[in-house]
């Protein structure tokens, strides 16, 4: 582990100011239940760290007339455990519920998770310089890639491995960035980024900006989502695919829907080729394999993850019918 | 055959390979002709009834577990300690042209340094060099300040590419492909010719790492001349052995010390190179030193169950007499030799004619080390797998075909005849209570059609576990009536010494918490390592003797005191009694003081009959299982282990070993796989988030079933081993329940999604 400084802003101004002057690598500690394991390995070496805890008014979920407002160092369990989340947004509900373990849940953040750095084995062993780390090769392009990528690979296989960040697209949630100079609102969608815009990080978070809270719209009338996560073991483990459904539902068909799914490509994937084909039709078996059809023209598998072709329909078939149900 | 590599360092662990390979070896030998002296018809043995042993007891040491006051060799603080770290290769295969040691030196805070590489290194993971310093931070510092400067040569981790002409070879001395094994019987050829039904299928199992709780790790301490080792070890008098040959001292000037240990699993057998980096560290500085290792260390370099590629052919007639086996399996064991897995397919089922060949593949990677029931776990699962494909193409009751073949002599009937087998009462047992009747008639059929879909499999094991003759265990009694029990054995965690205790308490008319156990330590008397579940059916019978000598003399100090003689002298209620006079008594308290001074009473376990008997445990283990035919995912809802393993000595303990057991199975069964890269010739997934092992919600409801066959040959208690049949057929009898399932064999652990989705479309293809 390389030697690094911790600072423990008191409010936002402060915190925003500590990443606009800061000279050398930051890393910003959310729960840090993963930082401190790459700092420790080796991969991250920031030479100061952020510790965000201390910062005034980042976490907490607030009801606000237009939505939830949850704070980015809300604990995940916080976020499963609260009546608002169950009530109107069952969907995140799940999401959270599915993430990690419950000593996880408890230390770990909603922001900590949405900005979490991939799992690739390569990109996590110190000893390899893949593409991520400024190294010329993506080494799991060629070599043991079961849980990689199959949409959207573009020099790099990562997958994102946050459940919260399909529920919270579907569900048309915004991030707010927080800067020196004001906080700037994009779509959760937006505020990921794929390889080929900058192949060292995973979001459009720029020096000096910080992830401060996403929100939530109110639900639709009618509103229904759903969340399905397939994993290999019961608990403990990063999807294999997940799909996130929201929408709303008018006689059996759904007349708007909203199709994310994590474990498949370097940012939470849009399905919006089966959002096309699920669009006005009554929901069908028949149906959901069409629109999972349509969107897996966009696969490219690797040598060992073509099974995750067949995932993307089982997961989109349980979310599509839990949801329309 | 050749042994393996835990037997090379020379550490004792040959005793355990005595032991369970010493049946073993038979497979290779040609057959053996039965004994011109027919054995002795089996004695009307009844076991005799016990107050503890049998019964549940709670651990005489749980509470310092579970309170955190036990002591771990990572709890292990000595004045003056350092702390020693190693560098390793990330090299697969090198040249170390040169190593310098200079500027980790120089870090202030560092106190040694040692050069541990000469020449090539053949595992990325292979140590290179050592430092000893003030703290972890700065040995970690010193490390990366080591200069190594090595010439890459070309390498090959990826087994199957190793078997190719084209391969780099690995070893100097041998080719990548070797022969380790080969057995024949009868003949084959006609076998096959008087066959109704031919089953010819392959089956494969991966890289399962033992990833023990506590990592390997050691303590050592130089007092003058005298070397004190706190290790974590399954074999206290094996490592103290190997470090007198490794350091070239005296043995009787080392003492090994395990006191309590997270789990070894075979991986801790035999003499570590951290343990004699750590004795060589703290010679050099003159303080003691500690060396732990990383679980990234654990997951490259202290070995792994080799994976099998076994490629089988059955043949039977139309009724399910089997009439030939033939086996050829390629195992790979990195540097090191991979399993044979042959002995179930040798001995558990009668038939007259049988061929093996087995290979090892030599890779680039760390040697493979013993691991729970090493080649019967692979070879369970190929062969069970195969009696159930075998079953379908009969359209039989796969129980039924495992009856119709039933043995009561080893190598399929045609060797020595088994003490004792419980094995059918095991199969009634666990059928009834799995409810065998549910299970789909043939394999896929009648469970509906939805993505979710039910099965119940069966599968067999035998294993060794006879224990070792020649353990010594001492009982030695104070005159203020404490007891003390003393051997050189260790306990792994599974409950050693509270299986002592009882069988103490049972034979001194005490209860288990007035005996003082001690353990762990190689200046103890004798005892084998705890491997090839040796432990009990060695220690208990040497406890056992030693106590009932101690009760001899009791009874004679008591006699002398009442005034009759020895032989009407009983025990009861810490008194001993005349049984002529019921009136005539003396508490245990006075005959004890007669005693003067503390009296050990030396016990050994004995010998039994192997010229004349085969003596194996054996199991049955039944899972019912459903999977989501559209997801991969297999979820296993309940599960039955019915076990000989003759005598029970604790039955807490016991049904602990079996519940871990069917849990390392399953585990292994459905998520356990180490994956290795070719591209970087390094293991992708050492540490415990990418290998998956199975969490509590993986795991169902477990129940094991003790069939209690008393064997009055194996020794003075007729207890036979446990630990490793509980885990020999798990991850085999749940394939076998994903096949009656879905209808497809899945043929290759662990069976994950993508493998249950693969196997569903070679359905699917017809093929």
């Amino acid at each position: 582990m390389r030697e690094f400084k911790i600072a423990e802003p008191r409010t936002m101004d402060e915190l925003a100011a500590l990443l606009a002057e800061s000279e050398e690598p930051v890393a910003m500690m959310a729960g840090g239940t993963d930082l401190i394991d790459e700092l420790k390995s080796g991969v991250a070496t920031a030479g100061l760290v952020v510790d965000l805890r201390t910062v005034a008014g980042l976490a907490g979920i607030t009801p606000e007339k237009d939505g939830l407002r949850v704070g980015v160092m809300t604990r995940v369990v916080e976020l499963a455990e609260d009546a608002v989340v169950a009530r109107d947004y069952p969907s995140l509900k799940e999401a959270a519920l599915s993430l990690a373990t419950p000593q996880l849940r408890n230390v770990g953040t909603v922001g900590g998770n949405l900005c979490q750095r991939p799992r690739c084995w390569y990109y996590r062993d110190p000893q390899v310089v893949c593409r991520k780390k400024g190294g010329f090769n993506c080494f799991a392009f060629q070599g043991r890639n079961k849980y990689h990528a199959i949409f959207g690979g573009s020099g790099c296989f990562i997958v994102c491995p946050s459940d919260l960040a399909p529920a919270l697209i579907s569900l048309g949630a915004k991030a707010t960035i927080g800067t020196a100079k004001g906080d700037k609102v994009v779509a959760l969608e937006q505020f990921y980024a794929p390889p080929e815009v900058d192949v060292t990080r995973e979001n459009v978070l720029a020096k000096g900006q910080f992830l401060k809270d996403v929100r939530v719209p109110a639900p639709k009338a009618g509103q229904r989502a759903a969340y399905v996560k397939l994993k290999e073991r019961g608990t403990w483990d990063f999807a294999l695919v997940s799909a996130a459904v929201a929408g709303v539902v008018n006689d059996g068909a759904f007349a708007e829907i909203a199709v994310v799914m994590g474990g498949v490509a370097p940012t939470p994937w849009r399905l919006r080729k089966a959002e096309d084909a699920l669009r006005g039709k009554p929901v069908s078996e028949a149906l959901v394999r069409q629109a999972a059809e349509a969107a897996l023209k966009d696969a490219s598998p690797m040598r060992e993850n073509g099974f995750k072709a067949d995932l993307v329909f089982a997961a989109l078939k349980e979310a599509v019918m839990a949801a329309a149900a | 055959m050749q042994k393996k590599d835990f037997t090379d360092i020379g550490d004792g662990s040959s005793l355990y390979m005595e032991e369970a390979r010493g049946q073993a070896t038979r497979a290779p030998r040609p057959a053996q002709a039965v004994p011109s002296k027919p054995a002795a018809a089996l004695p009307e043995a009844k076991a005799p009834e016990y107050k503890y042993i049998g019964k549940p007891t709670r651990r005489i040491d749980g509470r310092e577990i579970v309170t955190g006051r036990a002591k771990y060799t990572q709890d292990i603080k000595l004045r003056g300690m350092l702390i020693g770290k190693i560098l390793r290769s990330p090299h697969a295969a090198a040249e170390v042209v040169s190593i310098d040691l200079a500027p980790a030196l120089a870090l202030p805070g560092v106190h040694a340094a040692l050069k541990l590489a000469e020449g090539k290194v053949r595992y990325a993971g292979q140590q290179v060099a050592a430092v000893a310093a003030v703290d972890e931070r700065t040995a970690e510092k010193a490390l990366a300040l080591i200069k190594v400067e090595y010439k890459t040569l070309p390498y090959v981790v990826d087994w199957e590419r190793a078997r190719e002409a084209s391969a780099p070879q690995v070893r100097d001395d041998k080719p990548n492909v070797e022969k380790i094994n080969e057995y024949v019987r009868g003949d084959i050829e006609k076998g096959f010719a008087e066959a109704d039904v031919v089953v010819e299928r392959t089956y494969r199992t991966g890289f399962e790492v033992h990833h023990p709780t506590e990592t390997h790790g050691s303590v050592a301490s130089w007092e003058g001349d005298h070397l004190v080792v706190y290790d974590s070890t399954q074999n206290v008098h094996g490592v103290r052995d190997g470090l007198a040959r490794a350091l070239k001292v005296p043995a009787a000037n080392v003492t090994v010390i395990k006191n309590y240990m997270g789990g070894g699993f075979g991986s801790k057998l035999g003499l570590n190179e951290q343990t004699v980096v750590a004795a060589n560290l703290a010679r050099e500085i003159g303080r003691p030193v500690k060396v732990l290792n990383a679980r990234r260390d654990n997951a490259v370099c202290v070995g792994y169950r080799p994976s099998s590629h076994q490629t089988y052919k059955v043949g039977a007639k139309k009724d399910g007499t089997l009439v030939a086996f033939s086996l050829l399996n390629y195992a790979s064991g990195g540097v090191g030799a991979g399993d044979d897995v042959a002995e179930p397919v040798v001995d558990v089922y009668k038939c007259p004619n049988c061929k093996v060949e087995e290979h090892t593949v030599y890779t680039n990677v760390g040697g493979s080390r013993a691991m729970r029931a090493p080649g019967h776990t692979q070879g369970a699962f190929g062969l069970e797998s195969l009696m159930d494909e075998l079953a379908a193409a009969l359209d039989m009751d796969p129980l039924e075909l495992r009856k119709k073949n039933y043995s009561t002599k080893n190598l399929g009937d045609t060797g020595l005849p088994y003490s004792t087998k419980g094995l059918d009462k095991c199969y009634e047992l666990g059928a009834k209570a799995i409810g065998w009747e549910r299970r789909n008639r043939r394999p896929g059929e009648g469970n509906g059609s939805g993505t979710i879909r039910r099965g119940i499999g069966v599968a067999t094991s035998i294993w060794f576990g006879a224990g070792v003759p020649g353990t010594l265990a001492d009982v030695v009694l104070y005159p203020d009536a404490s007891v003390e029990v003393v051997c050189g054995t260790q306990d792994l965690g599974t409950g050693t010494r509270t299986h002592m205790a009882v069988v103490a308490a049972e034979t001194l008319g005490l209860e288990p918490n007035d005996i003082t156990i001690k353990i762990g330590n190689s200046d103890y008397p004798w005892a084998p390592s705890s491997g090839g579940s040796l432990t009990t059916p060695s220690v208990a019978p040497a406890v056992r003797d030693a106590a009932l000598k101690a009760v001899e003399r009791l009874k004679a100090l008591a006699a002398a005191r009442l005034e009759v003689d020895a032989g009407d002298v009983v025990m009861a209620d810490r008194t001993f009694s005349s049984k002529g006079d019921p009136a005539k008594s003396v508490p245990f308290a006075e005959v004890y003081r007669d005693l003067r001074r503390e009296t050990p009473f030396h016990g050994e376990r004995s010998g039994m009959p192997r010229d004349q008997y085969a003596f194996n445990t054996f199991g049955a283990h039944f899972a019912e299982v459903e999977v989501n035919v559209e997801t991969g995912r297999v979820r296993v809802l309940k599960y039955v282990a019915a076990q000989d393993s003759g005598r029970i000595v604790n039955k807490l303990t016991a049904e602990s070993q079996v519940v871990g057991g069917v849990t390392q199975g399953l585990s292994a069964g459905l998520f356990e796989e180490r994956i290795m890269d070719d591209a970087t010739g390094n293991v992708v997934n050492p540490n415990l988030r990418d290998y998956k092992i199975a969490t509590s919600l993986d795991i169902p409801e477990i129940t094991p079933i003790f069939v209690d066959v008393f064997d009055p040959r194996i020794n003075n208690l007729g207890v036979k081993g446990l630990g490793e049949p509980a885990r020999v057929p798990s991850s085999a009898a749940i394939a076998n329940a994903v096949y009656n399932a879905i209808g497809v064999h899945v043929r290759e652990i662990p069976m994950t999604p993508k493998r249950v989705l693969e196997a569903l479309k070679r359905k699917e293809a017809g093929s």
